[in-house]
Parts: structure tokens; sequence; C-alpha cells
């Protein structure tokens, strides 16, 4: 590695990289070390996967709170590493983890994170793309931050037709999955919805098994678009009409325990015409961060595995808490 | 993109004063002369445009034009690339096709086979510059090694503001301004060839240092007041100039220097010139040599199986 990481251990490995638990010398702080490689000698025609170019570029740009941080580059004559912050645990195994409860006020912070990490990604004009549970990093101080940057990419740029391909099923806007070329902000906002209401429920909202699936378990609980909600939908490059399995209960039926202020947000981020869904500044004005519980602080956020009162700085302590997933898989 | 600029690396990490620019290059200079490396500066900017521009004629390549700003991008990551590291540790040949191969993957454009940049530098050099070029020395095994290369010499700083798009602000700006009343001349007459004669004078500032030195707003403005002047329509500027708030004296340098890069321009005999300046050229040093023939090899050993870090 480099004379100021000292690594003390494989964390994984994934498509493009390995990701290593390493100490920061200088600082004494925990890092995630991701070594990119070059993969298959056929891939390696490519040089470094674009994938991680689009990760590099972007996080060298920008610096929020809730946006991991790309802390440094060790350069090698065939290897790069990148280092970021070390995070305990992401929101897939806090939902999967059911010894932990999530209060309203938990569940209120979460949110207010999430989106104003978004809300700097575009204003930059950057959309994520892939925002979904797994992608979104927890640590120790009950700090949220977005991940994976592999799928993200400057909008409004001349090239202006994106692949629809772009989003885990699961977490995949209707614009998207009716094939739209051209998209924007909306897209990661329909994710903040899914991501909200699987904290909500402890399970995928929408668990498609394909992208026609997807639509269907979408309209039953949202029912179906119209001409009148949605008027450039019949436009779309693989528009289909499709019925609703039954009628849909309603979102106050499934989110029995929510206020309305919470259902009128997810009415919003679940807007059919992307053009009138909510934004991420316009959610973080909607009166749900205005009523109590008001959000919990950072620092009462549950983690897997881990006695709630107590649970300060045990990591720097002896370094040696285990690593719950990786940054990157 | 609409990033805020200061905030950029490329505003944090690489603008400099002239002083720093040529100390940073004083192992070349030890090579060349102020006045030869500025030729220089002018002939890596032509030869990296000469490379992207040849890819569009070979055959494999047909339909598949490098943009402008590919172009731009792969000037930058050059010119920095020798700010931080000499012609000796890496054959600018090499890299100037990895700063093309990855400012294509950065700007989103279609990747080109890597091996095609080299290509067209072996066919581009005797032809328009009459200097042989041997592509062996510079197999695809290296060429992947010089893209992280590249990348950890740039310390990741990939995105880079050029300043087309503040011009087209300000072009826009000044159209609007001579159509109010309160300018002092009247609308501009034949937008257009202001518009085509400012891009060309911006793909020029290439050619110089200014993009290391200034903001891209201050080489828009700069490259505007040059291109009007070149027009001899230099007092049409006059009201709107005025009114524009930007750092006239960085504004007056920057334009300085567009003008001096051009006045050596045309006496630059590169047909001439370029022959002797390669001629110079130091050789990769040893070590590297080593390295990249060990690498060869071992790429050559293991047929299938791919390499590892």
């Amino acid at each position: 590695m480099s004379k100021r990481y000292e690594t003390v251990k494989h964390l994984g490995e994934g498509q493009f990289a390995n990701v290593y638990l390493a100490k920061d010398l200088e600082s004494g702080e925990m890092v995630a070390i991701k070594k990119i490689k070059l993969g298959s000698r056929e891939e390696a025609k490519d040089g470094i996967n674009r994938t991680a170019i689009r990760e590099i570029k972007l996080l060298k740009e920008i610096h929020h709170e809730n946006i991991i941080t790309l802390r440094d580059v060790i350069g090698h004559r065939t290897s790069i590493q990148l280092v970021f912050d070390f995070m305990d645990t992401d929101l897939e195994h806090v939902v999967k983890d059911h010894s932990i409860i999530l209060s309203p006020a938990h569940i209120k912070n979460i949110t207010m994170q999430m989106l104003l990490g978004l809300e700097f990604l575009h204003a930059h004009w950057i959309l994520h793309r892939d925002l979904k549970p797994n992608n979104l990093l927890l640590n120790n101080m009950g700090r949220v931050k977005l991940t994976d940057f592999g799928l993200a990419r400057f909008f409004g740029s001349p090239n202006r037709n994106y692949t629809h391909q772009v989003v885990t099923r699961w977490y995949r806007a209707p614009e998207l999955l009716y094939g739209a070329r051209s998209y924007g902000v909306g897209i990661d906002i329909w994710s903040v919805g899914c991501i909200i209401a699987e904290l909500l429920l402890r399970a995928p909202i929408f668990p498609g098994e394909s992208d026609i699936d997807q639509l269907v378990k979408i309209y039953n609980v949202l029912g179906c678009p119209t001409e009148e909600s949605w008027p450039t939908m019949k436009t779309l490059n693989s528009y289909v009409s499709i019925k609703p399995d039954s009628e849909t209960p309603g979102l106050n039926f499934i989110f029995s325990a929510a206020p309305q202020d919470l259902i009128d947000l997810l009415i919003g981020m679940w807007t059919f015409d992307p053009v009138k869904r909510l934004t991420c500044t316009q959610s973080l004005q909607m009166d749900y961060f205005k009523s109590q519980p008001y959000c919990c602080l950072d620092e009462e956020l549950p983690l897997p595995n881990q006695k709630p009162p107590k649970r300060t700085r045990r990591l720097e302590e002896d370094g040696s808490h285990p690593a719950r997933r990786l940054i990157f898989e | 993109m609409a990033m805020n600029f200061w905030k950029s690396s490329h505003a944090q990490q690489w603008m400099f004063d002239k002083t720093e620019i040529w100390k940073q290059r004083a192992e070349d200079m030890k090579t060349y002369s102020e006045d030869e490396y500025n030729r220089l500066n002018i002939f890596w900017a032509n030869f990296i445009t000469a490379v992207a521009t040849e890819c569009a004629h070979s055959q494999a390549n047909v339909g598949c034009k490098l943009r402008q700003q590919v172009i731009a991008t792969a000037i930058v990551y050059f010119k920095r690339f020798y700010l931080r590291q000499s012609f000796r540790d890496m054959c600018p040949f090499l890299v100037a096709s990895t700063a093309l191969f990855l400012a294509c993957k950065v700007e989103e454009h279609t990747t080109l086979s890597v091996s095609s940049f080299l290509k067209n530098t072996a066919l581009v050099l005797p032809k328009r510059w009459g200097v042989t070029f041997e592509t062996t020395s510079a197999k695809n095994g290296v060429l992947y090694d010089s893209e992280f290369i590249l990348v950890e010499i740039l310390d990741c700083c990939l995105v880079v503001y050029h300043p087309q798009r503040p011009m087209v602000e300000l072009l826009d700006d000044f159209r609007l301004y001579t159509n109010s009343s309160a300018s002092p001349t009247s609308p501009l007459k034949d937008f257009e060839s202001i518009e085509a004669q400012c891009q060309k004078v911006i793909n020029d500032t290439l050619r110089c240092d200014v993009g290391l030195i200034y903001a891209p707003h201050i080489i828009a403005i700069s490259s505007i007041l040059v291109a009007m002047d070149l027009m001899g329509r230099g007092e049409e500027l006059e009201g709107w100039m005025v009114e524009v708030d930007v750092d006239m004296e960085k504004v007056a340098d920057c334009t300085d220097q567009i003008y001096k890069m051009y006045t050596l321009w045309r006496s630059f005999d590169e047909k001439e010139e370029v022959k002797k300046l390669m001629a110079k050229l130091p050789k990769p040093n040893q070590q590297q040599m080593t390295q990249q023939q060990q690498h060869h090899h071992h790429h050559q050993q293991q047929s299938s199986s791919g390499y590892h870090m």
C-alpha cells in the first residue's frame, strides 16, 4: 500500500476493485481503500474501467458531508488506490436487521440527510442514477453518505440521450421503465421515495421481477397514470398499456402508522409525471420536516449489532469493529 | 456543467502564475530554451489535434469524429502532465495518445482502440512534420500502464473547465447589450462570423499557457477581444467592455499572451523546426525502459489470464 496507510484486512472484492480496511497512520482514522484492478486481458484493452473513471472524476470535484469523501489517491505504476472514509454499515443492513427499531424520528433524520446529499448533487448538475439502500452508507456517528458514483454523470451535457438501463429495477422511476432516454432529477427522487417506504415497511415496496412486473407493482400501489396526470407518457419509447392486478388500497392503508405529512411527501416523490414530481429542495420544504416528532440527532441513529446507549468511538479505540459491508460492491 | 468553478480541482490545484510554471518545467529547460518550449507548446497542440482528426479519416473509425472538447481536454492533460514530469520521464507521443484516450472516456465519448492513436501518430508525424516514429516502443501493455500513470500524475483531477461555455454566455450578453438602448454602438452585424472567429481564437489559446494561469471566463473575454480585433471590429466592444465586471488587468495580460503566441506561431516554420526540436528530445530514462520491457515480457507470458497488479 503506502507508508501512510496500514492495511488491516481485505474487506471484499467487487467487479473492478478490491477493498481493504486500513488505518490512516497520520490521523489515526480508519479508511476504506479501494484498489482498482485491471480485469482480464480483454477488459484491459479499454484501460481503466469507465465506471471507475466516472467515480474518480465526480468525487474529486464534490465535497459535502452527506456524500462519501475521496480522501486521497495513491498511485503506483500499475494501479490506483482510492482512499475513502470508512463507513460502518449501510441502510440495506439496517433495514434487514430486525433487532433494530427505526422510530419516526430516525426515519426523518435519515430522509433528511439523504435529501441534503442529493440536493447538493443536483445543484451541481449531477444525477446519481443508482440510489438504493446499499448505496447509502452510515457511520458510527450517525452520518448518512451517498456512495457509488459509478453510474452518476453530469446532466445537461451535449449528448443528452442517456441509457435508460440505470437504477436497480426496484428503485427505478416509471419513465425509465418506459425507456425514456432523456430524464432528469426526478429519477433520483423516485428512488428516495422507494427508500423511505423501505425504511417504513422494512421490505422493498415495489419488488418487481421484470420491467413490466415493476410497473404492475407500482400501479398496484399508486393506481394507473392517466393522460391527464402524465400527458407525455404515451410518447415514451417502450410505452405499453398496463392494467393493475387489483384495486389500489391507497398509501394511507399501506403506511397505516405514517402521519399524513409523510404520506404527502411520498405522493409528491411518486408523482408519475417527472415534470411535476418534487425536487430535493421542494421535498426538504414539506410539512413533514416541520412537524413533530422532529429529526433525532445523528448520533441517536441505531446501528446493527450494537448496544444503543454506549456506542461512541469503539472503532477508533481498537480498530477491530467488524466491517459490516464494504463501501463498494 | 454548472459546478462552482472556484471550488473545482481545476481552480484549486491547476492554476499557477507564470514563474511557477517555468520553475516546474526546470528539468526540460535544460534541453530547451523558453522560446523553444513556447514553439513546442504550439507543436504539441497541433500534433494532438492532428492525431485526433486523423481518426475521422481512417477507415476503421468512420463517423467517429472527436469533439473539440475532447481534444481540448486531452491537450490540457498533456500540459498538466509535463508540469509534474519531464520529457525524459515519459515519451510525449505516448502521453499524447494516452491523454486522448483518457479524455474520450472522461468526456463520455466513444472509446477508440488504444493503439489507433499511436498508429495515427506514426502516420501524422512524417506526413506533416517529417519526423519518423516507431510505434514498437509503445506497445499496448505499456499504454495501459500509461493511463494509470497519467491519472496519477494528474492527481485524479479529470474535470477540466474550458472557456467555450463562458464564451457563449458572454457573446450572448454582448449581443443583447448592443441591441439595447444603453449601447453607444449600433446592434451587431454578422454575429455568426464573430462567433466563428471567437471559437477559432479560443481553440488557439490551447497553444500557449493561458489555460494554466487564468480562469475560463478571463480566457473567454480575452479571446473575444482578440477575435474582434483580428476582424478589425475592436471598437464595437467599447461600450460593452465597460459594463462587464471582470479583472481587466488579468484580461490585458491574457490578451497579451495570446498575441505573443500568434506572433510566434507566424514565425514558426513547423516543417523545418519540429525535426530539430524533436532531435533534441531526451530519450526516456533507462529505468523506465527496463520496466517497460519487463512488463512487455510479463504480458507475453500470461497469454490468456490477464495480468494482475
